[in-house]
């Protein structure tokens, strides 16, 4: 392949986050995209984008496209990915892989079966500040690690979110449980526990404690407390329930101790940033991803983490969700 | 000149909100009637973000009022906490992840979304210009009308919101952002047309430039006294503030007011004022948002 050529289905939050990294891929041109919203898609056009499509089908049926982005919210992934790999479609999905684990067996099938690539999009395995951790881990500089701490704070879908000026509503999808598949486990949770499964491996044992602030159907924070297959203990903080964000890894070894974190840069930085790459280095993980992404499609080389390791994820996230700590 | 009342409470235990309440109330000679039969109390609910960020007002410092209006009322008596949707906030969310559902089902008091309610169209004037507005039949049929507010800075150009914004909040109209290029004059009108009698600030905990507890409880029946005082707590002066003075002009209330209890320079230092930095951060983020340059720069 000389060129990949991609589509975008889901013009949402992430979706733009999307739609903005597309346009500064090398060896990769974004020709497509579909959502529901027009006014996502005049977005979309307006980026350079030469095909836009109210419904996602017409966009698997074109024939150019040689890879897509899946990014619709989570009840939607099954349906769109198994249609995407009958098309004949490489699949760059968005975390979580599905609702549940059948959900998400189904998709890996479609895409062994239909022999197309199945990429997830854990933008943290990608950020410098993490792929540092993961040297340090492997290099043996900081000994065995014995216990990490990890932590990811934030507001969730609960975000003020704007567009033209426009406050808009949290989309309803996120207040249901069905659709979702979980809280903030299934949400946050997914990124740190496929985060710390590259680090350490598999998780042998793992038990979580859940909050709901929010009084809703779905946990707005957890604890979760997992034994590595190699040793090492885990304890993983995320939630919903903040106005400030924090993500941070803390590993302490037999050795030493060694810490990463990831914040969002004070608006100054971020105007420069965007002025001087035309993005901004909060999602550069993101943008990373996507180039790994289309890299492995021009070397015909299998991308990590896949659809199995989603599925992973997932066992992982409902053994939490089934052994729970209740501290009253 | 209105009087304006300044409580200091240490804790937020529910006896000593109740006592700090009923002490608001005195300090301003305020008496309920003994007829009343619905009243309406309008919380400020903000977005989804909880009393903690001080942008909501505490679910606790509502179930104190209603003990209070029960106790000095009746017990029997018909109250109704309401809020309307906004542009990206849904009462049906916000009641129950704010606390209010709870509170709804523990004080057995009613939960309204104003957006959802019966309501008649009417005409208000404010600097010379027309507006239209709902009026919420639940707004229309109270006897006694209660506005619990924060304080709070604001990015807008009118700087800071009080009782008079949170009564702006009654607009059962969802896309409240329309009203933003002319959110002053919208404030002033719809308060011409929806008067409250009663305005009480949970100051427990305020959002300056960030929150902080400030364990202020004020009270007054003048909603532009009371802003006025707030305004002042915060470290602004309310005659740089122009929809105070229009709504002055327009005859909601005074400017002027005597302070009773607890000096007002008692809790001004503690307010989280903006400094220099955040002020020009403020005016510059201001102007990024109008020009449509913050979409552009990443910084929305």
């Amino acid at each position: 392949m000389e060129k990949i050529r991609l589509g975008l289905i889901g013009l949402g939050y992430i979706g733009k986050i999307h739609l903005k990294h597309c346009q500064k891929l090398k060896n990769a041109k974004l020709i497509a995209a579909s959502d529901l919203s027009k006014k996502a898609l005049k977005i979309a056009t307006d980026a350079g984008v030469k095909q836009t499509f109210t419904d996602y089908e017409q966009l698997l049926r074109n024939s150019d496209v040689d890879a897509v982005i899946i990014a619709l919210p989570t009840h939607l992934h099954t349906r769109c990915a198994k249609q995407a790999a009958e098309a004949k479609k490489h699949i760059f999905l968005e975390k979580p892989i599905a609702r549940n684990i059948t959900e998400a067996k189904e998709i890996i099938s479609a895409a062994r079966k239909n022999n197309i690539k199945l990429m997830m999009g854990y933008p943290l395995r990608f950020n410098p500040a993490f792929c540092k951790v993961k040297k340090r881990i492997d290099d043996g500089t900081l000994g065995e690690i014995e216990i990490a701490n990890a932590a990811y704070i934030s507001t969730g879908p609960f975000m003020h979110r704007a567009e033209a000026h426009t406050p808009l509503p949290v989309p309803e999808w996120w207040f249901n449980k069905e659709l979702t598949g979980g809280g903030v486990l299934i949400d946050l949770g997914s990124h740190v526990i496929n985060l710390l499964r590259w680090y350490f491996g598999e998780i042998a044992n793992i038990k979580g404690h859940f909050g709901y602030r929010f009084n809703l159907d779905f946990e707005d924070s957890a604890t979760c407390i997992a034994k590595f297959g190699n040793g090492t203990l885990a304890v993983i903080n995320v939630g919903w329930f903040s106005q400030g964000y924090h993500l941070k890894i803390e590993l302490h070894g037999s050795v030493r101790s060694f810490s990463a974190n990831h914040s969002p840069s004070n608006p100054i930085s971020t105007v420069i940033q965007t002025l001087t790459r035309g993005y901004s280095k909060f999602y550069e993980g993101h943008l990373a991803e996507l180039q790994y992404f289309v890299n492995c499609l021009i070397k015909d080389q299998p991308p990590s983490p896949s659809g199995e390791d989603g599925l992973k994820d997932l066992e992982v996230i409902e053994q939490a969700y089934k052994n729970q700590i209740r501290l009253g | 000149m209105s009087l304006v009342s300044f409580v200091k409470v240490t804790y937020k235990h529910h006896d000593q909100l109740k006592q700090a309440i009923a002490d608001s109330l005195n300090l301003i000679h305020y008496h309920f009637s003994s007829k009343l039969e619905n009243i309406v109390i309008k919380p400020n609910m903000c977005y989804y973000w909880d009393y903690s960020t001080g942008q909501t007002t505490d679910p606790k410092f509502v179930a104190a009022l209603i003990d209070v209006l029960r106790e000095q009322i009746s017990p029997d008596i018909n109250i109704s906490i309401v809020e309307s949707d906004a542009s990206a906030m849904k009462c049906k969310y916000a009641f129950k992840m704010l606390g209010y559902e709870e509170l709804a089902q523990n004080y057995n008091v009613k939960l309204v979304n104003l957006s959802e309610d019966k309501h008649n169209t009417v005409e208000a004037r404010a600097s010379g210009q027309s507006f239209r507005f709902m009026i919420p039949q639940t707004i229309q049929n109270a006897d006694l009308k209660i506005s619990i507010p924060k304080i709070k800075y604001t990015m807008e150009k009118i700087k800071i919101t009080c009782t008079l914004k949170n009564i702006f909040g009654c607009n059962p109209y969802p896309q409240k952002f329309k009203y933003h290029s002319k959110l002053g004059e919208t404030i002033v009108a719809i308060n011409k047309v929806m008067k409250f009698d009663l305005h009480i600030i949970d100051g427990i905990i305020v959002s300056g430039i960030q929150p902080r507890r400030l364990g202020l409880v004020m009270a007054s029946t003048d909603p532009v006294a009371i802003d006025t005082a707030a305004a002042k707590i915060a470290g602004l002066n309310p005659k740089t503030i122009k929809y105070l003075q229009l709504a002055k002009k327009e005859g909601l209330g005074n400017t002027a007011f005597i302070p009773k209890g607890k000096p007002l320079e008692h809790f001004k230092p503690q307010y989280p004022k903006k400094n220099l930095q955040t002020k020009l951060m403020s005016k510059a983020y201001s102007i990024a948002v109008q020009t449509g340059l913050s979409k552009k720069l990443g910084l929305e």
